[in-house]
């Protein structure tokens, strides 16, 4: 009796421990409805409307936005000459002795053949060996603009070059290539903001290096480009989307047309209606699964570097938009008729009166926020610990591009 | 330069050559004695591999020195070996140097050096003697110097045990000495002569009879022969003298990098203030009274050589030197480290320093040398010497550049800031990197070129600069701990494999031992009372699903909100009674009709037990009276909220559905009216009011009764749907001319589907039917929502749900709900619902306009964010739930008991404790969570 006591007992004791109860509440992310993928569930009870023409527009407006060959060859030439000069560094490490650079690489809108008309920008990361100094990037930026110089002493263009907080940037008339200075990851640690670049930005360039490769080897489909452009553009006119960042657009784009039980790509028109489905079932809302930065390690939901109001305010406005496109208005929402009031003031469709959304999100009383934490824990943790400016951070750290591209707005 | 120092161990020991090694050692030693070719000697130490033994060099020297008496190739040799540019100083370093005063000592006369023998004692002093140079001032100084230097060797004793044969191979090294040069040295010297001229500068004259009086020992000079006898005499003078007869040589503080100025005395911490130094007034002035004392240094070259020999330091000084033979009258002093490792004796030559790193410079030019010694050492001397030369012109113009860069490349000019006065002259110079000022310019190179510089710039701007590491005592025990920490590391490793390995043979052994314990342990356990198994069951089944699904805040307020709109006892008790009443009533009903009736055609028998076999399933109540064939009433059953189990509080009235044999007409209501109220006297006591609507295709029946339930009872038959199906014309020629409104019938009929529908499909759905019934109050309370037929928001949440992955709590899944509405599933564009009760395609959501649709949506939409952004409580409309607050009361953690107090301390007025317990729970809700 005595030795059958050991057993039992030691479960017992372990009870508390083993049960811990509610402390314990793991974050389990809430799976958003998406229609594509319930289509079994949902058979069309009624024939599906006419799409031919939205899906000329949506294509109309993407030849729209695609740029010129003149505008896209400059840009190339710029960039090659650029990536020349720089690979010379790379090779030859004793040319240039302010800094050593470790690799070159093209990434951003112009890598990924997403580039828009009027946006002729391309971005270099330069990963440096060494750190990067203020000085270094100074002295980098105008080692390229002598060897530009020299490259092409006839031609006289304009060059000019200018520094900024993520690198620096070389543009001529007609074009302009960023280089973002970032360096190896090792050296990360070292970075002192009095001497170098921002640490957060030199991540979100790396960053970028990740995002450009992740998108060359899966979202070379020309649907997802197609509709990180007229994505891009969506984001561009409407305010409400604004906080949309390039690389959350473009997973959203992977998203919606591969993202599908049958694993066919879907056709524009399709694909573009789900992107606004998608919005405005609240994919990017706290609390959802969202899309996992495919990047970063561990799962880093892409939508949490928008802060709980930017959240409300992309789904409402895309929620608005997916009311206006179901009552025929796609004309306005790709901005070849009207304006932009559609998503922020009342319109007539067919008879129909189409309410604006309005904001959700209630600014936080203590209360609340704490409340948050209970389920959306990164992001009320988030929130509570960080004033506005690191939340700019943090989101630049997942979303380089919003420098990269920032200008595209 | 190097013959003598080859000559010298050959004579002094012809018998010892332990082994050949390497016969470039030797000449290394050699050229530092030469003087003063610090750097230069210092670097090839360091580089040389560890693995030599110190001694073994200066006898290999030796040895080989006195096999082959060709002199001259050995001083290429000497550059040769700081070729292997490498490795920081280890033990091996400091035997060279410590070989290195030997070959000082005999060459140049100077100093001598003890090295240690083979078994060196770890700290080993040694003594530095400086001596006086009694230089006569040749014309060629190669010659005559060194002959004085010969003349005048001075051995130092060293302290170490078993270095007594120094002062042999002294003596013995300047007699050979002498003898070699005599025999050639001079032919050779005169061809070297012209490459050596740029540093050499112009040979002088002897330098006139000192008339100064000059002690050489405090190196200072006294006005007149009585001064100088008392400063002799003085304690002073004698210390000093005392101290450096007395074996105890300065030890050099810190140690490695140190630079002596040998005429001052002054020792420095780097090339660059060692050429500051010798820049500096107080070593002009002394250079100025040794050049009119013509003390060594100065007497043979008054200016420039002087300063060469002074500047020693700098490697190319060294080597023009060594190369002119210039026996600059050095004075080398030897300095010993002690240092803990074992064998280290460390007697650091004079000009040390090398140390610093010259390597990377090195390396080229010492390349250079050793493509050119190879050769050498087989050619005859005489041939060898051009070459000799050749490489000593290289040399200079290495020396050169180390000379300058002092072997490292300054790094960082980009962050010296110039400050500039407002004549934009530059006063000073800041550093950015290690955040000093300077004014000097010279400063500034010294700076960039320094060590703290170079940290800075290592860490700051490019990680891969090579710092050379301090061999500071301490450094190197951290390495020594490293090798250490490393070997016992692998030695864990290993004793843990063997362990493993054990382990494993041992494991077949104790495998059996432990399976046999288990056997018996399982037997036990089984045999024991189920009690004991007992807890294990329901603990282990029980919560395991909710801990896995914890309630989340969303799933507690739909909870809640379910809860208050969920009917009462006693509302469920009404509506049961008068629904049980209705039931038995119309049984009896059914009974009188039929007998009335009489027999009825056969044909619809069929259909009638078809239609009951089916509503058996899932009514119990269905009247069946299979012998009675001819039956009108053929059953009846429960609908709407009633069959679903989706009543709500308040809602009282509930539905039955009577099916007929034939299409029910206004004769047959009026009959069942009729006779209702009797059966209804027989089967209860309770009052019941009847009422007939005929429109309706309908009886209510309510009771009299307090909460007053009624009872809806419709009529319909299956005929009706069929006549709908097949031809219309037809059956409405058939039908009686009073039957009942079709429409009506039909969705009585659909009813029936529907309920039927639900308790398959939707029922066992988890979540589903509390989402439904907080979805019906929504329903009610919320106009746009009013729209939504009861029957397609039920089919809308059921797909939902169903399609939503298994187990979705309710918050889940009204929240999935919305964001379905949400993404337009409603709207114009979308698919709409399919009925699954309907034989053709149908949308169950046909009848909503568009604006409808519109409107559902949009606050479909609003409803989701709000429920996103925790305020369910708007959607639901109630009040918000403080968080959970059981954790606290079962978990006696002391913060949360503070929490506690402090809530409860402020406990007036009911409106403000509640806030301070939401506020409070929330901050435990935040503690729980973390």
């Amino acid at each position: 009796m005595r030795g059958r006591g050991g057993p039992p007992m030691g479960r017992g004791m372990m009870r508390p421990n083993f049960r811990p109860g509610p402390p314990f509440r793991a974050f389990i992310p809430h799976i958003p409805f998406d229609l594509v993928q319930c289509e079994s569930t949902f058979p069309r009870a009624k024939s599906a409307p006419e799409e031919k023409p939205f899906t000329e527009a949506l294509l109309k407006r993407n030849v729209d936005l695609t740029p010129s060959a003149p505008e896209q060859a400059s840009v190339l030439a710029l960039v090659s000459k650029i990536q020349t000069i720089l690979d010379n560094l790379v090779v030859t490490p004793g040319a240039f002795e302010a800094a050593q650079i470790e690799e070159v690489r093209q990434v951003g809108s112009f890598k990924k053949g997403t580039m828009m008309t009027g946006h002729n920008v391309a971005d270099i990361v330069v990963l440096l060996k060494t750190l990067p100094t203020k000085e270094a990037v100074a002295a980098l930026g105008s080692k390229v603009q002598e060897e530009l110089k020299l490259l092409e002493p006839i031609e006289g263009k304009v060059l000019t070059m200018l520094t900024n907080d993520s690198g620096f940037e070389m543009s001529s008339a007609e074009a302009s290539v960023k280089c973002l200075i970032t360096t190896i990851p090792p050296n990360l640690k070292k970075l002192d903001p009095e001497l170098h670049l921002d640490g957060k930005i030199m991540q979100s360039h790396l960053a970028a290096i990740r995002h450009s490769r992740w998108f060359e080897e899966n979202a070379q489909h020309s649907s997802i480009k197609v509709l990180i452009r007229l994505l891009k553009d969506l984001r561009n006119r409407f305010e409400g989307l604004q906080p949309l960042t390039p690389w959350i657009i473009e997973l959203l784009s992977h998203f919606a047309v591969v993202n599908h039980p049958s694993r066919q790509p879907l056709a524009i028109n399709g694909a573009f209606r789900r992107s606004l489905q998608l919005l405005s079932a609240g994919l990017f809302l706290p609390g959802s699964v969202g899309i996992a930065d495919p990047c970063e390690q561990g799962t880093v939901r892409v939508h949490v570097v928008m802060t709980l109001e930017q959240q409300d305010q992309v789904c409402f406005t895309a929620q608005t938009l997916l009311r206006v496109l179901s009552h025929g208005g796609f004309k306005q929402i790709l901005g070849l008729e009207g304006n932009a009031s559609i998503a922020t003031e009342m319109s007539v469709w067919e008879g129909v009166v189409v309410t604006p959304s309005d904001k959700a999100y209630e600014k936080i009383e203590k209360k609340e926020d704490e409340e948050e934490m209970e389920e959306d824990a990164d992001e009320s943790v988030r929130r509570k610990t960080c004033s506005v400016k690191q939340y700019q951070n943090i989101q630049s750290i997942c979303h380089p591009e919003t420098q990269e591209d920032a200008d595209e707005s | 330069m190097a013959h003598f120092v080859y000559p010298v161990p050959a004579n002094a020991q012809p018998g010892t050559a332990y082994s050949a090694q390497p016969a470039y050692v030797a000449a290394t030693p050699a050229q530092a004695a030469y003087g003063t070719a610090t750097p230069r000697p210092g670097q090839a130490y360091e580089s040389y591999p560890a693995a030599h033994a110190t001694t073994q060099y200066a006898y290999t020297t030796r040895t080989q020195v006195a096999v082959t008496p060709a002199v001259s190739y050995d001083q290429p040799k000497a550059y040769y070996q700081p070729a292997p540019a490498a490795t920081a100083y280890t033990a091996a370093e400091a035997h060279y140097q410590t070989a290195k005063p030997v070959f000082t000592t005999g060459a140049a006369g100077f100093t001598a050096q003890r090295p240690a023998s083979q078994p060196k004692p770890p700290a080993v002093q040694v003594t530095t003697a400086s001596q006086s140079y009694a230089y006569s001032a040749a014309s060629t100084p190669a010659v005559n110097t060194y002959t004085s230097a010969y003349n005048n060797p001075t051995t130092t004793q060293s302290s170490i045990s078993g270095t007594s044969y120094d002062a042999a191979v002294y003596s013995a090294a300047s007699s050979y000495y002498q003898q070699q040069q005599a025999a050639k040295a001079i032919g050779t010297w005169a061809a070297k002569k012209p490459g050596t001229q740029p540093f050499k500068a112009k040979p002088k004259g002897p330098p006139k009879t000192p008339q100064l009086h000059y002690c050489d020992v405090c190196k200072i000079s006294c006005a007149g022969p009585q001064t100088y006898r008392e400063h002799l005499e003085g304690q002073k003078h004698k210390k000093k003298e005392a101290a450096m007869k007395g074996a105890a040589t300065p030890v050099v503080r810190g140690g490695h990098n140190q630079l002596r100025c040998e005429l001052c005395d002054v020792t420095c911490t780097g090339a660059d203030a060692y050429a500051a130094h010798i820049r500096g007034a107080k070593h002009q002035k002394v250079v100025k009274l040794h050049t009119k004392l013509g003390k060594p240094i100065p007497s043979t070259d008054p200016v420039l050589v002087t300063t060469t020999g002074n500047s020693t330091v700098s490697v190319p000084k060294a080597t023009s030197s060594t190369i002119s033979a210039v026996g600059a009258g050095n004075k080398t002093v030897a300095k010993s480290t002690t240092s803990s490792v074992n064998i280290v004796k460390k007697v650091v030559a004079t000009p040390k320093i090398t140390f610093v790193g010259g390597t990377t410079l090195r390396t080229t030019g010492a390349k250079t040398e050793e493509v050119k010694a190879a050769p050498e050492p087989a050619a005859a001397a005489k041939p060898a010497e051009p070459m000799q030369t050749s490489s000593d012109d290289l040399k200079d113009d290495e020396h050169l550049n180390i000379l300058g860069e002092k072997d490292v490349a300054p790094v960082g000019h980009e962050y010296i800031e110039e400050v500039r006065n407002e004549q934009g002259k530059t006063v000073s110079f800041n550093c950015k990197l290690c955040e000093c000022k300077f004014n000097d310019p010279n400063a500034k190179e010294m700076h960039l070129k320094g060590r703290r510089h170079r940290l800075q710039y290592k860490k700051k701007v490019d990680p891969n600069l090579q710092v050379e590491v301090k061999p500071s005592i301490r450094a190197r025990k951290v390495q020594e701990d490293k090798l250490r920490r490393q070997s016992q590391k692998e030695d864990f490793w290993r004793r843990r494999e063997q362990e493993d390995r054990w382990r494993d043979e041992m494991r077949m052994e104790e495998e059996m031992y432990w399976e046999q314990h288990r056997r018996y342990d399982m037997e036990y356990m089984h045999r024991g009372p189920m009690g004991m198994m007992g807890p294990r069951g329901p603990f282990g089944a029980g919560p395991g699903p909710m801990i896995r699904k914890p309630e989340s805040s969303d799933d507690r307020h739909v909870n809640a909100k379910h809860a208050a709109i969920y009917p009462t006892e006693v509302e469920l008790q009404a509506v049961q009674t008068i629904v049980s009443a209705c039931e038995r009533a119309l049984k009896q009903t059914s009974d009188v009709l039929a007998d009335s009736d009489g027999p009825k055609p056969e044909e619809k028998k069929e259909i009638k037990k078809e239609e009951a076999t089916t509503d058996a399933k899932q009514t119990e109540k269905v009247k069946e009276e299979p012998a009675n064939t001819n039956r009108v009433l053929k059953g009846v059953m429960r609908v709407g909220v009633l069959a679903k189990g989706l009543l709500l509080h308040g809602d009282l009235n509930v539905n039955l559905v009577v099916l007929c044999s034939e299409k029910p007409t206004r004769t047959l209501l009026e009959r069942m009216a009729d006779s209702l109220p009797k059966q209804l006297a027989t089967v209860t006591e309770d009052k019941y009011e009847v009422k007939r609507c005929v429109e309706e295709a309908a009886i209510i029946v309510t009771a009299e009764k307090e909460p007053n339930p009624s009872c809806t009872i419709t009529l319909t038959s299956p005929v009706m749907r069929e006549a709908n199906t097949t031809e219309g014309e037809t059956v409405s020629v058939k039908d009686p001319p009073d039957v009942l409104d079709r429409q009506k019938c039909l969705a009585a009929l659909a009813a029936l589907r529907h309920a039927k529908w639900f308790q398959a499909r939707a029922t066992g759905l988890p979540s589903c039917v509390i989402v439904i019934r907080i979805l019906r109050d929504l329903c009610q309370r919320v106009p746009t929502w009013s729209h939504l037929s009861q029957w397609s928001m039920e089919l809308l949440v059921e797909k939902c749900v169903s399609s939503g992955g298994p187990n979705m709590s309710p918050g889940d899944a009204l929240r999935r709900i919305f964001e379905c509405i949400s993404s337009g599933i409603i709207l114009p564009g979308g698919p709409g619902l399919y009925d699954p009760c309907e034989k053709d395609p149908t949308n169950a959501l046909a009848s909503l306009t568009n604006q409808m649709r519109e409107d559902l949506t949009a606050s479909a939409q609003h409803a989701l964010r709000l429920v996103a952004f925790r305020q369910i409580h708007k959607v639901l409309a109630m009040d918000p739930l403080p968080p959970p607050r059981f954790p606290r009361q079962r978990f006696n953690n002391p913060r949360k008991r503070r929490h506690t107090g402090s809530g409860e301390g402020t406990e007036e007025g009911a409106e403000k404790k509640e806030k301070k317990e939401g506020e409070e729970a929330t901050t435990e809700a935040a503690a729980t969570t973390k």
